[in-house]
């Protein structure tokens, strides 16, 4: 069974259609991207997935629980975690902050822990503060750890929200763009990078401009143009999809 | 039903103060996104220049027969213009630079200006409500089952007047659709050659004269004013931009006389202790189901 | 004398600011609790005592509020509503209003209990508004609460109040006249507050909360259930006023719905904005300092003025001049409060420190 299964999604906005009739399926363990030029509904439907907006028409399941309805809370409790295209980390807060409150899902103190700090809630927080620490340096960030988040450079603070993303442990990763404003080493590193999460057992789902990262790194790619899948397949099919020339002709990427 | 037709009137005098202040609240939440707190004390400070003017033109033994009209003519625009730039100072020293402070900030400093007016007034007026002159003549005239005051039909008429002119201000001439322009999207206003600055400060002057109209007809209406006058009807007027959707000039209108008519039916019904009660219940209520207000649309959040 | 005592609080407060060695700290939290303690036996009178019991009542209801405002970043204009709240709970309870006379101990916690509750009541339709239109809410929640005891006159003793409310015991031992008991129970009060106040922000809870604060899309996002750590800021941050508000009202031995008024509410957000919003400690500080300048400050200078102009002035007017200029001074040249936390530091002062940090 896959992991995240679209069939049929449909979302529009008054009269504008945004997305319509979008179906594929990501398995566990893939790294999956979607591409398509500006405006092809890639972060709309990112923003379905995570119930920023609520779809229209068909359904969209994650491990096979259909997400219809759920709030942005509880699909992150299906295990569902992201990285946002314009970050939003928390930045008057240090870097190891964020990350622990990505752990928030994996903890399990309650209120009256919180309020008492009981004996639970002192052996989470140092459990949670070395595991943040841990994947700082997974993501190859460390040293940033007291330093506000908005104070860092940009490249790190994508590598803080992927990091942050990860601290819940999620089954599926969706990134908006992590590759957006970064240079060529950044970038080189950021495949590496997310080869390694998916070696550790997240699925990666991805959307991006960039097209060499995206037949580089991925296995299986949906393209959108206009709010509509015009092809899928993997990174050769892609590159040969008429559909596809076509729709980056005049905007070769 | 001479006592409906009584609070009926009641109301719409009520609400017709409400709904000018709550203008006010309106214009500048719609550019800014502020409540700017101090607004009902503006309102105050109106009502107090007012009756200023007119107790010194009293003792000087100005007001008949012509030198009423000029009387109370001087005292309305002295109101009017006292409040506008009371507003615009206001907007001036506290408000312009927070603009990209965090959301807090600006409430926070506009409560601060509302407690420091109020105990200015204070100092200046006392702590006692001071009686209005009561210079305009109130023959009741009766229409059917219906007694109204003359100074009621002034009050209401004077209000009404105001509020169509400021319509055909804000659709029509020029700073009226840069405020439009402002409220809907700063910077793009600003590309087009706009000047933000100064549209935000005649949007206060604007305001604050609404404020002054207001206390003039607050000080006529209630015949007295009081330091603490602009909390109370501050409160009902930001009450009724809300019921009518914030940030909608038709809205304010309509919450004002709403709110009015709130007011002057649940202190009949039930007594005026609970008015209070009634205002802020309708307030939570209308936030809680339905924030965007009666006339109001709401908007997604952007992501 | 009263300055003494609360210089010396406010001077340890800001050692413990600028010592970042954990031990430091320690020692000097321990000094002044032994100093305050203490001290009362050789130096100062009821009357400072008396203040100085109101002034730990405030500290306490800052700390309260700084929990809702400071920690989860939710302006609540109506926090005085909680501190009736816990006020009537002792005045109906422990008077001969009803004659019941419940002990004072117990009536701490009910109190606690029902400001939450209350607290949780009015959170829970609210918290979804953002901002400003948050503060307005609870401001109108706080008007229409005195407002309710006022008009209920049968149980509350409408605009008079409840009088003659019952001397708290401790094993059997009246408080009797003396308001050292107070003094005391107080200062008990804010060592709890101060633990519960760093308990909380260092956890689970506490990190949610500053997720809140600053991006509550990103929050949810995390799998942070906003709606239910919102409330428990609001219930918190109530308890501690209703707490609060069983002191005041045992102290006081009457209720009436005067005392619980916007400017109240006001009087303790101008605490947390002086002090620096977030910060415990600052916020420790913010309410000493204002509580002084009100209770012995101003009648201070008031009297000085009238023995040297022969006058009858009343400054005591001047409450409000002085809670608004500490809001707007505050907000446009330090909006950090004076001693404010490393976050909220930041969060106000974005521009110039990114600057200095490039």
């Amino acid at each position: 069974m896959s992991l995240l299964a679209l069939s049929g999604v449909g979302k529009r906005f008054g009269a504008l259609s945004a997305l319509s009739n979008v179906s594929f399926e990501v398995e566990e363990g893939a790294i999956f991207g979607i591409i398509g030029p500006n405006g092809a509904g890639k972060s709309t439907l990112f923003n379905l997935l995570t119930a920023i907006y609520r779809f229209d028409e068909g359904s969209i399941s994650v491990g096979g629980v259909s997400i219809a309805g759920l709030s942005t809370q509880r699909i992150a409790r299906l295990g569902v975690a992201r990285t946002f295209q314009n970050l939003r980390l928390f930045g008057n807060a240090s870097a190891l902050a964020n990350v622990m409150v990505g752990e928030h899902l994996i903890l399990g103190s309650t209120i009256f822990d919180s309020l008492l700090n009981t004996g639970k809630e002192r052996r989470e927080r140092a459990e949670a503060e070395r595991r943040a620490r841990e994947l700082l340096r997974f993501v190859g960030i460390s040293g940033v750890e007291e330093q506000f988040a908005r104070n860092l450079p940009y490249g790190t603070q994508r590598r803080l929200e992927i990091a942050r993303a990860l601290a819940a442990r999620p089954r599926l990763l969706l990134l908006d763009e992590p590759a957006a404003g970064l240079n060529p080493s950044e970038k080189h590193e950021l495949i590496s990078l997310i080869r390694a999460i998916r070696d550790a057992g997240t699925t990666v789902l991805l959307i991006e401009h960039d097209m060499g990262l995206v037949m580089n790194l991925c296995e299986r790619i949906v393209v959108l143009d206009y709010g509509e899948m015009i092809a899928e397949g993997a990174p050769q099919e892609i590159r040969e999809h008429p559909r596809v020339i076509e729709a980056y002709l005049g905007a070769p990427a | 039903m001479h006592e409906f037709l009584a609070q009926l009137a009641n109301g719409v005098e009520l609400g017709a103060i409400y709904a000018l202040i709550a203008l006010g609240y309106t214009l500048v939440y719609g550019i800014l996104e502020l409540i700017n707190f101090a607004h009902g004390d503006v309102y105050t400070f109106g009502s107090f220049v007012a009756l200023g003017i007119l107790v010194g033109l009293r003792a000087a033994g100005a007001l008949h027969g012509a030198g009423l009209v000029l009387g109370i003519t001087a005292a309305l625009v002295a109101a009017i213009l006292a409040s506008a730039l009371l507003n615009a100072g206001i907007e001036r020293l506290a408000y312009r630079r927070l603009r990209k402070a965090p959301r807090l900030a600006p409430l926070i400093t506009a409560i601060g200006v509302s407690f420091i007016l109020e105990n200015l007034i204070e100092l200046w007026q006392g702590s006692a409500p001071v009686p209005f002159p009561n210079v305009i003549p109130n023959p009741q005239l009766q229409f059917g089952e219906l007694e109204v005051g003359v100074q009621q039909i002034v009050v209401v008429a004077l209000a009404i007047v105001t509020m169509v002119a400021l319509h055909f201000f804000v659709q029509r001439s020029k700073l009226g659709k840069a405020m439009r322009a402002v409220a809907q999207d700063r910077d793009a206003a600003s590309l087009v050659g706009i000047n933000v600055d100064r549209t935000i400060a005649m949007t206060f002057l604007i305001a604050g004269a609404l404020a002054g109209v207001a206390g003039f007809v607050g000080g006529v209406s209630f015949g007295s004013a009081w330091f603490l006058n602009g909390f109370g009807a501050g409160l009902r007027a930001f009450t009724a931009a809300v019921l009518g959707g914030i940030g909608n000039i038709a809205g304010a209108m309509l919450g004002g006389f709403l709110i009015g008519l709130l007011e002057s039916f649940s202190t009949w019904l039930i007594g005026g202790q609970w008015s209070n009660v009634a205002v802020f219940s309708v307030l939570i209520l209308v936030l809680v189901f339905r924030p965007s207000g009666l006339l109001g649309e709401t908007l997604p959040e952007k992501v | 004398m009263i300055y003494t005592y609360a210089l010396v609080a406010i001077a340890a407060c800001v050692a413990i600011e600028r010592f970042h060695n954990r031990r430091a700290k320690t020692t000097i939290v321990l000094v002044l609790a032994v100093f305050l303690a203490v001290a009362p036996r050789f130096y100062g009178n009821d009357a400072v005592f008396s203040v100085l019991a109101d002034a730990a009542v405030y500290v306490m209801l800052a700390l309260g509020l700084n929990i809702v405002v400071g920690f989860a970043g939710l302006l609540d204009l109506g926090y005085a509503a909680f501190f009736a709240i816990g006020a009537y709970t002792y005045g109906m309870l422990a008077s001969p209003q009803f004659g019941l006379h419940l002990p004072f101990w117990v009536l701490l916690f009910l109190a606690a209990a029902l400001a939450a509750l209350f607290g949780a009541l009015l959170g829970a339709p609210t918290l979804r508004l953002h901002g400003d239109y948050l503060a307005i809410v609870t401001l109108g929640f706080g008007e229409i609460v005195p407002q309710i005891f006022q008009n209920l006159t049968k149980y509350t003793g409408g605009p008079n109040g409840i009088a003659a409310l019952d001397v708290p015991t401790f094993f059997g031992h009246s408080f009797g006249a003396s308001v050292m008991p107070y003094y005391y129970i107080a200062l008990f009060g804010i060592a709890a507050a101060l633990w519960l106040s760093r308990n909380l922000r260092e956890s689970r809870l506490g990190r949610a909360w500053m997720a809140i604060r600053e991006d509550e899309l990103a929050a949810k996002h995390a799998g942070i259930d906003i709606l239910r750590s919102k409330l428990a800021a609001f219930a918190i941050g109530a308890s501690f006023s209703g707490i609060g508000g069983v002191l005041f009202a045992a102290k006081l031995a009457l209720v009436s719905p005067d005392l619980f008024g916007f400017q109240v509410s006001v009087l303790i957000v101008s605490m947390l904005v002086l002090g620096g919003m977030g910060n415990i400690v600052g916020v420790v500080v913010g309410s000493l300092l204002l509580t002084i300048v009100n209770s012995a400050l101003l009648p201070q200078i008031n009297s000085l003025v009238d023995a040297t102009f022969h006058t009858t002035v009343d400054l005591s007017n001047l409450h409000f001049l002085i809670y608004g200029a500490i809001l707007v001074g505050i907000m446009l040249f330090r909006p950090e409060g004076l001693l404010p936390n490393r976050e909220r530091r930041a969060e106000l002062h974005h521009a110039g420190e990114a600057a200095a940090d490039a």
